[in-house]
């Protein structure tokens, strides 16, 4: 019990104090911090649409944080997701611009191919260095991230720009190629599939001998290593595992929000890091994820209506989500501080209650 | 006169208490031995008087004087030096250069009569000063030799050379002969016989209670976080000690009948060698057999060779040369898990490093090293039922005691820990085990029954490899004894008929020749 | 020979930034804290220093307020990834996104996309000529013509690393990196140390941040920083941590930028891709560094790192 409270205490006080220090800094340059807090709720999750958005919004943000979460559970500082996620978003969109008139399902499918083999095969090369040379794997991807972010520039700059935009762009994606949105909303298929992911990750997480594996992994390498678990060989699976995950963000958030591929593409500071913070959030586990994520995007579409309402610059929340980060580093409260006790006491009383209240 | 006494000294981590208000008294010129079990809260103690850590409640006194220690620093200042049981060495630098970590001499210049220091250090002068004194106390050391290359009986000579450069009165020794030969013992003993001679006064830890009869001039006894007797070391015996720490009589060695091994050989190694990083070779030359209900032991002293070979032997390293041949198949450089599915065991040598996952539960480090088997992961999913049925009956079995059934092997004591490879590796039923410092760093209790479970293996007609720096486990245990020096196989012997200075000869790379 | 004169220009102006995130880097990996949080604490110190200039007109303002900024910076740091022991990894990352979010966010306040300093500063007049060898043919050409800083930079890389191997303070750090515990037990304040070591980083990097955004561009955008502080991380891994051997990593990294910059010339349509040139010669030389030092290992498995 006590290690349950201490935990969503964990989890609740980064997010209130980054929250409170963003409203002194509103405070300081003249903005009313409720007002602004008070639209970012509303627009983003009271409102039936903004909801709807803030969930279409979510979809590629829990695969970026399963691919994080994958490596960062096994203790692997798999760094490139963004990258990996922009190659696979990038020619998933090649594939999708470049053929017309196919039958949608097929061309969605093999868009979806496309994208997230080109992740796994970009998560290959940093899975490679280290496990045959034990390259530092954090150092390689967050170079191989700006190599491929100069690999993408020059092909939408060149090769496959749309010349007849205004900035650099590639053409939009065929009609066939693109998820449909439902309930005329901004949801697609994409969310769906998203889901069904989700699913299939929990059970690789919680209940297979791989997710047994990474767990020993991450927990002590040396540990698995003289048990037989071949530690590089299960970083090469992890690697793709989180490439897949994160070229099928790439794929899906071109798919289903973007339809063309533009400098602004993975937004700032980008998919991948967005996926990271949501996955340190949920505490790398599954279900936390999912939740992190409904709260992290509602935070990406209300700041939008921050900034159409308000005029405190949006980049508020750009501070409050890297506050969250550097208050998450830390356990800000062990399991034995006095409040956790006092909690312990109310909810046990609360349980107590509800235990009666069913008997009767 | 008492030059230092402790006054209710409690301390306290969470809820768990680690000394329980001890009051003792140290003579000066005296040689204090403090006996105890592992986890009787010993280090703590001395942690305590050496500014590592402060009493919860209680007072300290040193030299008449109530002090309060914030950093080893205040506990040098008045006196007080610590050779820990883990040296505190920094390998790439020299001795010297230890020896005057934190008290560094600067480089000066004289202007007429002002001498002004600067930022550099000042190394033929560090060098010059250091060397006097290891020669004063003739401890026989080249002060510029790095850490790195120089053997580890040396090393303990620097540890103790720092506390007499810093003219410690008081030296504080944690486990100080665990890591030497019986013949560096027996060196050591003369060094701080000769220490006391010139007033030192000395406080050392230790679970050996030869040494304590030998050495000491008083003895005092920790139970469970408490002191439950001094004496003085004239008036008690081996056997009373023993009662005090564990509470109980205990059988000192456990009796093995040498029976007639089979003539079967199971597990083979020819001509093995391996190198390290440097390209130095760490073990050459090393053949042995194992035949089926047999113990080789292998004994040494630590940083012999002994735990690359554990490696190689593991998978975990791999050989530049030789052959391991395990019932007539050629089993070099597999993979651990190849090995395990072969019917090879392994109890590493360090438990928490390569033998258990400490933030994993008991159940999840049961099925480790057999997570390959079907029965734990049907159709690679986690069989919860049949894994956790799987640790209670080993618990059971192997009488491991766990207070939180569902909780993680971090809340289990060493014996129990150690229980938890045991009862994993054991009941596995290999063919071979290769089983490294099965005792090391546990309970008096769980020595006894680790113990018999590896005789009961032997019964069993397994085929067994005995690695361990302590001497008489290798000897009551083993059916023949190899001894390695330098990274070689120095000599063999039949244990019944060897004695320790024998071994001891050996383990210090002399060999008689016939 | 124009071009060659060109490239090795090239190489000492674009080395010199990283070789300055490199010397004072290379503190904080050695007393084992990774300070990832380099590139956000170069980008905030070209940040700080353009905006106090842009306020005042005074480059020497400029200048002091980064470094005092980035002290700041490096205390939040260490007080996270030391004192809380806070992953640093995590820590590092959190500080990167914070001070792009923070420069963003006043920008946007003080309605600017940009900062444009082409008024306060002349880039001209920071070019310091050096009588003799100005007029030396070819060697004139590359040698002179840099600002102070850069030169202030390659005479660090000897001070710093005379600092490292010859003083108590560097030896400390050194020790505390390799064995704290031997540190403590002889009453060396560990954290004190690693403070220590984090802040020598800050403190050049503020003084990269300044060559970056005053210096060379008089101008301070957003991305400006471009991975230079990891790419000094990973010069770092391959010296391991060594001054004068990172520095040279740090300077493969600046002929690798000046070919590619010097080369585009001639690329033609595929000039683009030469962008992404000096990541990937980072790449290979990790590779080559690790596979340097692991050649001769006997050992099975990864190291916790």
């Amino acid at each position: 019990m006590k290690k349950t409270i201490s935990n969503i205490l964990n989890v609740f006080m980064p997010i209130l104090l980054a929250f409170l220090i963003g409203a002194i800094i509103m405070i300081a340059i003249g903005e009313n911090p409720i007002e602004v807090y008070g639209i970012l709720i509303e627009k983003s999750l009271l409102d039936q649409k903004g909801l709807l958005k803030t969930i279409h919004t979510a979809s590629p943000l829990i695969l970026t944080a399963l691919a994080i979460a994958i490596s960062f559970k096994a203790n692997i500082f798999n760094m490139g997701v963004e990258g990996q996620m922009l190659l696979g978003g990038f020619f998933a969109g090649v594939i999708g611009f470049t053929f017309e008139g196919l039958n949608p399902v097929i061309h969605i499918t093999l868009s979806i191919i496309v994208g997230v083999t080109v992740g796994i095969l970009f998560a290959l090369i940093p899975a490679i260095l280290k496990a045959k040379f034990k390259v530092n794997e954090l150092v390689v991807t967050l170079m191989l991230n700006y190599a491929a972010l100069e690999f993408v520039r020059f092909l939408a700059e060149g090769p496959f720009r749309d010349h007849s935009s205004g900035y650099v762009s590639t053409p939009m994606i065929s009609e066939s190629s693109m998820f449909k949105r439902l309930f005329e909303s901004e949801i697609t298929l994409f969310t769906i599939i998203v889901l069904i992911v989700f699913v299939i990750m929990y059970f690789v997480f919680k209940k297979t001998k791989l997710g047994y594996e990474i767990e020993a992994i991450g927990k002590n390498r040396d540990f698995s290593e003289a048990t037989g678990m071949n530690v590089g060989k299960k970083i090469i699976i992890i690697f793709i595992i989180s490439g897949a995950l994160s070229g099928l963000a790439g794929a899906g958030h071109m798919m289903s929000d973007q339809m063309r591929f533009t400098m602004s593409f993975s937004g700032n500071p980008g998919l991948g890091w967005d996926g990271m913070l949501i996955s340190l959030l949920g505490m790398h586990s599954p279900l936390g994820i999912i939740v992190a994520a409904v709260f992290y995007s509602a935070l990406i579409t209300g700041s939008e209506s921050i900034a159409v309402f308000t005029s405190v610059p949006r980049e508020i929340i750009l501070i409050i989500q890297s506050l969250i980060i550097l208050f998450l580093s830390i356990k800000m409260i062990s399991k034995n501080a006095k409040a956790v006790a006092i909690l312990e006491k109310i909810t046990n009383k609360i349980l107590r209650k509800d235990n009666k209240g069913v008997k009767k | 006169m008492n030059i230092i006494e402790t006054k209710n000294i409690t301390k306290k981590f969470g809820i768990f208490t680690a000394n329980d208000s001890i009051t003792l008294n140290v003579k000066q010129g005296d040689i204090l031995a403090i006996a105890g079990e592992n986890g009787a809260g010993k280090t703590t103690l001395m942690n305590m008087l050496y500014g590592l850590s402060k009493p919860t409640s209680g007072t300290l006194h040193v030299k008449g004087q109530e002090v309060s220690f914030n950093s080893p620093l205040d506990a040098i200042n008045l006196g007080l030096g610590m050779v820990h049981q883990h040296f505190k060495l920094v390998p790439s630098l020299s001795i010297y250069e230890n020896v005057l970590l934190g008290i560094e001499i600067k480089k000066e210049f004289k202007i007429k009569n002002k001498s002004f220091s600067l930022p550099f250090i000042d190394k033929k002068k560090e060098i010059k000063k250091v060397q006097e004194v290891a020669d004063k106390y003739k401890l026989e050391l080249d002060v510029t030799d790095l850490i790195k290359d120089i053997s580890v009986g040396s090393q303990q000579r620097v540890e103790i050379l720092k506390m007499l450069y810093r003219n410690v009165d008081v030296l504080i020794l944690d486990e100080p002969t665990a890591v030497l030969t019986p013949q560096e013992v027996d060196d050591f003993i003369l060094n701080l016989k000769e220490l006391k001679a010139q007033g030192k006064t000395i406080i050392m830890i230790t679970h050996k209670l030869r040494e304590v009869m030998e050495l000491s001039d008083c003895v005092a006894v920790l139970k469970r976080g408490a002191l439950v007797a001094t004496l003085k070391t004239k008036e008690t015996s081996e056997k009373e000690l023993s009662r005090l720490m564990v509470g109980r009589d205990v059988l000192l060695t456990v009796s093995k009948n040498h029976k007639k091994v089979d003539t079967e050989v199971v597990y083979k190694v020819t001509n093995l060698e391996t190198k390290n990083e440097l390209g130095k070779k760490v073990l050459s030359d090393i053949s042995f057999e194992i035949k089926k209900g047999e113990i080789l032991g292998v004994a040494g002293v630590e940083g012999n060779g002994q735990s690359e070979l554990a490696k190689v032997l593991c998978g975990l390293m791999t050989t530049s040369n030789g052959n391991v041949i395990y019932k007539g198949e050629n089993i070099t450089n597999m993979w651990p898990i190849n090995l395990r599915k072969k019917g090879i065991s392994f109890v590493p040598e360090d438990r928490y490093v390569d033998g258990l996952c400490l933030d994993m539960t008991i159940a999840d480090n049961i099925i480790a090293g057999n997570h390959w088997n079907e029965t734990y992961f049907k159709h690679k999913l986690y069989q919860k039922k049949i894994i956790n049925k799987e640790r209670d009956n080993l618990k059971e079995k192997y009488d491991i005691r766990i207070s939180d059934i569902d909780g993680n092997v971090s809340s289990l004591s060493g014996g129990n820990a150690q229980k938890i490879i045991i009862a994993r590796e054991f009941s596995r039923n290999p063919d071979a085990l290769i089983i490294s410092q099965p005792t090391r760093g546990v309970d008096v209790g769980s020595i006894e029954f680790i113990h018999s479970e590896i005789l009961k293996m032997q019964e069993e007609n397994k085929a067994i490899l005995l690695i361990s720096s302590e001497l008489s486990e290798v000897m009551t245990l083993s059916d023949r004894i190899i001894v390695m020096y330098k990274g070689a196989i120095i000599g063999e012997v039949d244990a019944a008929n060897s004695t320790k200075e024998e071994l001891g000869l050996l383990m210090a790379g002399i060999k008689e020749e016939a | 020979m124009d071009l060659i004169a060109n490239i090795l220009y090239d190489t000492i102006y674009h080395s010199t930034p990283v070789i300055l995130l490199v010397i004072g880097g290379v503190y904080a990996y050695k007393a084992n804290v990774l300070n990832i949080a380099m590139e956000g604490m170069l980008l905030f110190g070209a940040f700080s220093s353009a905006l106090m200039i842009l306020s005042t007109g005074s480059l020497f303002y400029g200048l002091l307020f980064a470094l005092i900024v980035n002290i700041f910076i490096g205390l939040i740091f260490s007080y996270f990834g030391i004192t809380r022991k806070g992953n640093v990894i995590i820590v590092g990352i959190a500080i990167n996104l914070l001070t792009s979010a923070l420069a963003a966010f006043i920008l946007k306040v003080k309605g600017m996309a940009i900062i444009n300093l082409s008024e306060q500063v002349d880039i001209a007049s920071l070019k310091v000529n050096i009588p003799l060898i100005k007029d030396i043919p070819f060697f004139g050409d590359v040698l002179s013509g840099h600002p102070i800083t850069t030169y202030l930079t390659f005479v660090l890389i000897f001070v710093l690393s005379v600092v490292m191997f010859r003083t108590k303070f560097g030896t400390y750090v050194r020790v505390v990196g390799e064995n704290e515990e031997a540190a403590k037990s002889i009453g060396i304040k560990v954290n004190l140390i690693k403070y220590s070591a984090v802040i020598v980083g800050s403190l050049t990097a503020a003084l990269a941040g300044y060559n970056l955004a005053i210096e060379r561009l008089a101008l301070y955008t957003n991305t400006m920083s471009a991975g230079r502080g990891f790419i000094a991380i990973a010069a770092i891994y391959c010296g391991r941590g060594k001054p004068k051997l990172s520095s040279i990593y740090a300077i493969i990294f600046g002929l690798a930028k000046a070919l590619a910059i010097n080369f585009k010339l001639f690329a033609g349509p595929i000039s683009g891709l030469f962008e992404a040139i000096p990541y990937l010669v980072m790449v290979i030389v990790l590779l080559m560094a690790s596979y340097l030092d692991n050649k001769n290992s006997w050992k099975r498995g990864y190291p916790n790192e």
